[in-house]
């Protein structure tokens, strides 16, 4: 008898949480049938991450700066695909004594206003060489090809997260010391 | 072994059930660089695929696409690719052809796991019911429609399998699942990974099941079935130039089956149900350097062992494996691969019953390769010329054979590619060709003395031989409608024939004394192939997924001149449908629900006399807390049995409508 009771008390432990579940599963149909599923900006949202802190980790000669004050500028040159993400997440960032700031360009930066470029979909008058964007800045941007161009740090997608490539040795020619905690995290590193 | 040279596919696909990270850009800042690399920031149904750069019909099972599907076995899985012909005999077997020749033990299509090649020269195929390892420690199942010998090897005659686990640092955590439903009537897994952070990583799993009959119209329930396995794999990331992997698994299982047995005595032939005990396992070791840029070297060895014991024969077999690969870029845009291998299987076959016996009963098998391809980059990205050659040899193939092929693929852009190829392949003979005696009981004698059909040993046994010849389009039409076409045209000569090979005659050894009709496995078939496989994909949603498949088979397969085959080419060609086609729908309800459809049509056997059928399944997740999944799958819903493929002795197999749930637990 008191094996039945112990029985039975097992199975209406079970019972209830089937039942917990089951409800908690067909709340959560009725509310994903209700709301349209959202799109999905988080590629850029990471990848704007990813910018800010790509700042924590590259050593820039003094020569990239205008002055000892001077910010640390991530320049979204051509088509920004961050829309407000970025200015967040940028917001109020400092590293080392420097301010992290966000500006969006169309043309070639002057020397030492940019020391992080992204580059998005080229604009007819982007340069013809990555490199040509002068010493003392990290060019990032999407896709492989960009490191053949001269680009030091390309995203892609893997495992359908995104993971970067590094050039490293585009990284010194322009005088830029990745540190070894950047390239531990990259998924290959050219040298 | 040799997937880096001719593909390398998508990539590691995620952990199953990953803990929601918080997105808003405000949570993202505060990151780090290692936890930004964990975010998935694509669903599942937007996995990129190169397939397109491939010249040959691959298709990629992802792990993803497995664990949505709710297959609970290697063989289940392979539905989900386009051109298969999986066919389940009953619970614990089936018949998995491509391109044709669909029966229990294929001798046509390879199949690895992790480059260990499981496809068994016992009887030149693979048993599907021990090939097993975690379903969640699939990366990917690249499955080759068409002949794949110069890089795979022998047996790629028509397809190659090629099962690959996940490198271990992707599968930190604890994962375990249990559940069970009317088939699968019971299972657990588990497993757990970790690692040092600096490059060492390992995980171990463990699983068990029990799986009831299908349906049986004469009530003989034999084929039950009940498993344990389990494994481990460590992957050392020493520095950027070396990489080791360390794996092994060790498995035991009771198969129920029924088999017929012969014996010269009386009552010289009859039925047995009883469980096949079946164990083994394997190790694997392999280093993978990079001796500079451009230059990469790969070795990999590896021991596995099999044990058999069925109610009319048993074999153990342990093989030794060497495997070295060189992949060289050279200037001209040149991709050089070369590698030779070696393979010793020292076995011992177990006599059980008189009317089957391998002679002599402790063999050593063995298999020399070696092979060199260059790819050339004609036209820089755009126009790639694939040459090369395999070269192997074994203990029954007589001298050297060769397995070249060519394989050009033009890519205009980046949203279309065609391709073509010519190939030769081999089949090399099995032990059960040359080595094998096999008895059947024919009828009586007026004298009441039994009459017997033998098929007796043929050391001459030569290889299959195939010649095929491709051509394939993919394109990307807009960002999310992507399809694959192929052709083929397949000759094949030299095929296995079943030959009368003189007239009857009275034999008193062994005793007691019968009549026999003498026969023997031979080389008398030959014929083509031909057909067309298509597999659209589309994206209408972000959040769903449409995949379908048609594929077209025509077989004309017949006696050469002068073969004394006794007609066994309808089997042949009736073994395998002439039309296949699928639906499947993946479908993110949400972030925490998945809703999977699948629908499939296979045209009728004629040889197995099994009709045309078409059924589907159901596959439902529901995340309901961040590390726990609940999943309702049901299978061939459409129905409450239908029949898929002969086999056994006695009536048709019946496959039931089954379903299970399943709680998965995953930290």
């Amino acid at each position: 008898m008191e094996q039945i009771t112990a029985r039975s008390e097992v199975w209406r432990t079970l019972e209830r949480a089937a039942s917990r579940i089951l409800s908690t599963c067909l709340a959560l149909t009725l509310i994903a049938s209700m709301q349209a599923v959202e799109q999905e900006p988080l590629e850029y949202r990471v990848k704007a991450a990813f910018l800010l802190n790509f700042t924590r980790f590259v050593e820039w000669p003094a020569s990239a700066f205008s002055d000892s004050e001077a910010p640390i500028a991530i320049c979204i040159m051509g088509e920004d695909p961050f829309g407000g993400d970025i200015d967040q997440i940028v917001a109020g960032e400092v590293v080392g004594t420097r301010k992290v700031e966000v500006h969006r360009i169309k043309t070639p930066p002057a020397p030492k206003s940019c020391q992080v470029i992204y580059v998005g979909k080229p604009d007819p008058g982007a340069p013809a060489t990555l490199s040509a964007l002068g010493p003392g800045v990290l060019v990032v941007g999407d896709g492989d090809a960009l490191l053949r161009e001269g680009g030091m740090i390309a995203f892609i997608i893997d495992n359908r997260r995104v993971r970067f490539n590094i050039n490293q040795s585009a990284a010194e020619k322009a005088g830029l010391k990745l540190s070894a905690r950047l390239l531990a995290v990259a998924r290959s590193v050219v040298r | 072994m040799l997937r880096a040279i001719f593909l390398s596919i998508a990539g590691p696909m995620i952990l199953s059930g990953q803990a929601q990270i918080p997105s808003s850009p405000v949570a993202l800042k505060g990151l780090s660089l290692e936890e930004l690399s964990q975010i998935e920031v694509t669903t599942p149904s937007k996995a990129p695929s190169k397939a397109i750069q491939v010249p040959a019909a691959i298709f990629v099972i992802t792990g993803e696409d497995i664990r949505r599907s709710g297959a609970t076995s290697i063989p289940e899985a392979l539905r989900l690719a386009p051109g298969v012909e999986v066919a389940r005999i009953d619970s614990n077997k089936w018949s998995i052809g491509i391109r044709g020749f669909g029966s229990r033990l294929n001798r046509s299509v390879l199949v690895l796991i992790d480059g260990r090649t499981v496809f068994t020269p016992l009887f030149d195929g693979t048993y599907w019911e021990v090939q097993d390892t975690n379903m969640d420690d699939i990366d990917r199942i690249e499955v080759i429609r068409g002949p794949g010998g110069t890089i795979w090897g022998p047996n790629a005659v028509n397809g190659v399998i090629n099962i690959i686990t996940k490198n271990s640092k992707d599968t930190h955590g604890m994962l375990a699942s249990a559940g069970g439903g009317n088939e699968d009537q019971g299972f657990v897994n588990f497993r757990y990974g970790g690692g040092n952070g600096n490059g060492l990583d390992y995980r171990f799993y463990g699983k068990a099941f029990t799986r009831g009959p299908e349906l049986h119209s004469d009530g003989r329930n034999f084929d039950d079935w009940r498993s344990g396995e389990g494994g481990f794999r460590i992957d050392w990331r020493k520095n950027d130039r070396d990489t080791f992997t360390l794996q092994g698994d060790l498995y035991d299982e009771a198969a129920g089956e029924s088999v017929q047995v012969v014996t010269y005595a009386k009552p010289y032939s009859w039925i047995v149900d009883s469980n096949a005990l079946l164990s083994g396992g394997n190790i694997l070791g392999s280093w993978e350097r990079t001796i500079s840029q451009g230059n990469d070297i790969r070795i990999q060895v590896y021991y596995d062992r099999t044990n058999r014991h069925e109610s009319n024969f048993g074999e153990l077999r342990n093989s030794f494996d060497f495997d070295f690969l060189q992949r060289i870029a050279l200037p001209a845009h040149q991709h050089v691969s070369w590698g030779f291998g070696a393979r010793v299987d020292p076995l011992t076959d177990l006599p059980v019953v008189s009317g089957l016996t391998f002679l002599p009963l402790k063999r050593t098998d063995y298999l020399l390769t070696g092979f060199l391809q260059d790819e050339i980059g004609l036209v820089e990205n755009r126009l790639t010329l694939t040459l090369g050659s395999k070269v192997l040899s074994t203990n029954s193939t007589h001298g050297l054979n060769f397995e070249p092929s060519a394989r050009l693929l033009w890519t205009p852009n980046d949203k279309q590619s065609f391709w073509t190829a010519y190939t030769h392949a081999v089949r090399t003979p099995s032990d059960a060709e040359t080595n094998f005696n096999l008895s059947g009981y024919s009828a009586q004698a007026p004298d009441g003395t039994p009459i017997f059909a033998r098929f007796i040993a043929n050391p001459n046994f030569a290889p299959e031989q195939l010649n095929g010849y491709e051509i394939g389009y993919r394109q990307l039409i807009g960002k999310n409608f992507f399809i694959d076409t192929t052709a083929f045209y397949n000759h094949y000569h030299d095929l296995f024939s079943e030959d009368i090979i003189g007239p009857i005659y009275y034999e008193t050894d062994p005793a007691p004394a019968h009549y026999l009709i003498p026969a023997q496995f031979g080389n008398g078939l030959l014929g083509n192939t031909k057909g067309v496989e298509i597999a659209p994909e589309w994206r209408p949603l972000p959040f769903w997924r449409l995949r379908g498949s048609y594929s077209f088979l025509h077989m004309n397969i017949g006696k050469a001149p002068n073969s004394a085959d006794v007609g066994s080419a309808p089997g042949i060609v009736g073994s395998s449908p002439a039309h296949q086609a699928t639906i499947e729908s993946a479908f993110d309800l949400s972030k925490t629900l998945r809703l999977d459809l699948t629908y499939r049509f296979v045209s009728a056997l004629p040889a197995q006399l099994v009709p045309a059928y078409s059924t589907g399944d159901v596959s439902f997740g529901c995340r309901f807390k961040p590390q726990l999944e609940l999943s309702l799958v049901g299978r061939n819903l459409l129905q409450p049995s239908h029949f898929e493929y002969g086999g056994d002795p006695g009536p048709l197999v019946g496959i039931r409508r089954s379903g299970y749930v399943k709680l998965t637990w995953s930290k």
